[in-house]
């Protein structure tokens, strides 16, 4: 990268900070989802138990709560630029378009990790203030229990949230309009969190995908990429088989497939109005 | 694109201290169509280092999307345009017609954002269009007329030698206007190649080293305001541009995005 490319993507970067920095909206995202976090986590009674039981009672609702953040804080921010007519401008400066989506999506994704790491990571350190698990709801909740696999079960979710943000910049640089944009964003949001796993199990209940077939496909998904992982790495213990839940690597792959599918999507659909 | 010498002017416009003859931006023969609708047809200009040149055409007759073929911005279908000035990491600033920021800025941070880009004093741009005063407004808090200065010092970021500005003074109180026609005279000064499309002939007559009168994506008339009005054997600029396009007073045109 040349030191004028760097500095095209720093300066992007800093502005796409400070965008969200000084939004009220943001500080209501992360409240938003620290609440959501706080009572999945009360209702579950995870909370109470382990760092295990905790990350089963997230991992369903986070599945639609990840893609839902990603949507809030990327859907509109290239299509803004676009009607303000600030790419028009910015093409006049030495700014190639690669530099602009990577400035752009380096800025939101700290902020995604930021809402969404925030609240977990509060989660996390009022689990370590709690008492060692009581062996009698183990039945239910977990086996062996540590900091470590709720950290993977983070790291993890931000990784689905990275991928979810990407395919939501995809969605602003190709939308012709703020409209199609939350349009887009919307069908973005179903068919990441439901919409590929139910073609997939369509294409599994119709023969079209083998039995041994199955977990390998799911990680196309990248709600079933992000759950198969959390079932590998970090659920296991809490199970009789430890392995066998997905296929990691194929669901890395995926979810690794999807992030520079979303990131080149989105070069593309902004190279194309320039 | 035939010519090919190169213009050689100081790292600053205006170190060869005024006006030059040789060109610095050449559209040769620039057509663009959107789709079936022809707006240009080939079109040549030249702009010259030092010299400030106005842009006057009925709406509609295409000024827009010359602006924006010389800018850039479009690919014209059919002709080229070549920049042929001395080396920058901006060559072109654009001023949009409708100039917008991200909001929640202050109007020296959204030209700090600029200037980190090329390199500038978000200050001094400030001063440079007369907004010195209302560098901490955020740019929400501006009037239409201060978003369009702070657009032009925008377009003025890192100096770059050719400047296309798209009706600069639209909105804009007398005062104002002649603060925008005094920042374009002082950049033309300074080495700058300016071309602006306006609707105000009295000034354009008044500030303009030479006009283009544009109408149905054609170009009709190429000359200083001195010889348009010999030549169309008028007494004003206005005058010259009614017998050359056929003014204002007729329906718009449908060449151009916007105007």
């Amino acid at each position: 990268m040349s030191g004028e490319a760097r500095q095209a993507v720093q300066a992007v970067l800093v502005r796409e900070l400070l965008t969200v920095a000084r939004s009220r909206a943001y500080l209501g995202l992360v409240a938003g989802v620290s609440l959501v976090a706080a009572g999945v986590l009360a209702a579950g009674g995870g909370v109470e138990v382990g760092y295990v039981p905790a990350a089963i009672d997230l991992l369903l609702p986070f599945e639609l709560l990840v893609p839902a953040v990603a949507v809030a804080l990327g859907y509109r921010t290239i299509t803004d630029d676009v009607d303000r007519g600030e790419l028009d401008v910015l093409e006049t400066y030495p700014v190639p378009p690669w530099a602009y989506v990577l400035g752009v999506y380096a800025g939101r994704a700290i902020a995604l990790v930021g809402a969404l790491g925030v609240p977990l990571a509060l989660a996390g350190l009022y689990l370590s203030t709690q008492s060692p698990p009581d062996p009698t709801t183990l039945a239910t909740h977990s086996g062996v229990d540590s900091p470590v696999l709720f950290v993977r079960f983070v790291g993890l979710t931000l990784l689905y949230g990275l991928v979810a943000l990407a395919l939501t910049l995809a969605v602003s640089a190709l939308a012709w309009s703020r409209r199609t944009a939350i349009v887009l964003a919307i069908l973005l949001l179903g068919s990441v969190a439901v919409g590929i796993d139910l073609l997939l199990l369509r294409g599994f209940g119709a023969g079209w995908i083998a039995d041994q077939q199955l977990t390998t496909a799911l990680a196309a998904s990248p709600a079933s990429a992000y759950r198969g992982l959390v079932f590998e790495t970090v659920l296991y213990v809490a199970f009789d088989s430890e392995s066998g839940y997905a296929a990691p690597a194929a669901s890395v792959a995926g979810l690794l497939a999807w992030l520079v599918a979303g990131l080149g999507l989105t070069v593309v659909g902004v190279t194309r109005r320039n | 694109m035939t010519d090919t010498h190169h213009h050689a002017v100081g790292d600053e416009p205006g170190t060869d201290g005024g006006q030059s003859e040789e060109a610095v931006l050449v559209a040769d023969e620039v057509s663009h169509a959107y789709g079936d609708l022809s707006v240009l047809e080939e079109v040549s200009v030249s702009l010259s280092a030092g010299e400030v040149v106005a842009l006057v055409g009925p709406n509609g007759s295409g000024k827009t999307t010359l602006l924006r073929v010389l800018a850039g911005l479009l690919t014209p279908t059919a002709g080229g345009v070549s920049y042929r000035g001395p080396e920058r990491n901006r060559e072109r600033g654009y001023l949009p017609q409708q100039p917008a920021f991200r909001p929640g800025f202050s109007a020296r941070e959204t030209l700090a954002f600029y200037t980190s880009l090329v390199g500038g004093d978000p200050d001094e741009l400030l001063d440079r269009v007369g907004l010195g005063e209302a560098g901490d407004r955020t740019v929400e808090a501006l009037s239409g007329g201060m978003t369009r200065l702070l657009g032009i010092a925008q377009a003025t970021v890192g100096n770059p030698p050719v400047l296309l500005f798209d009706e600069p003074g639209s909105g804009l109180d007398p005062g104002m206007r002649r603060q925008t026609w005094a920042v374009v005279g002082e950049r033309a000064a300074a080495g700058a190649a300016v071309l602006l499309s306006t609707h105000d002939t009295l000034l354009a007559e008044q500030f303009a080293d030479r006009v283009l009168l544009l109408g149905d994506g054609q170009l009709q008339a190429d000359g200083s305001p001195a010889a348009l009005t010999d030549e169309y054997d008028r007494d004003s600029l206005q005058s010259v541009f009614e017998a050359a396009v056929g003014g204002e007073s007729g329906p718009v045109g449908s060449m151009g995005e916007s105007t």
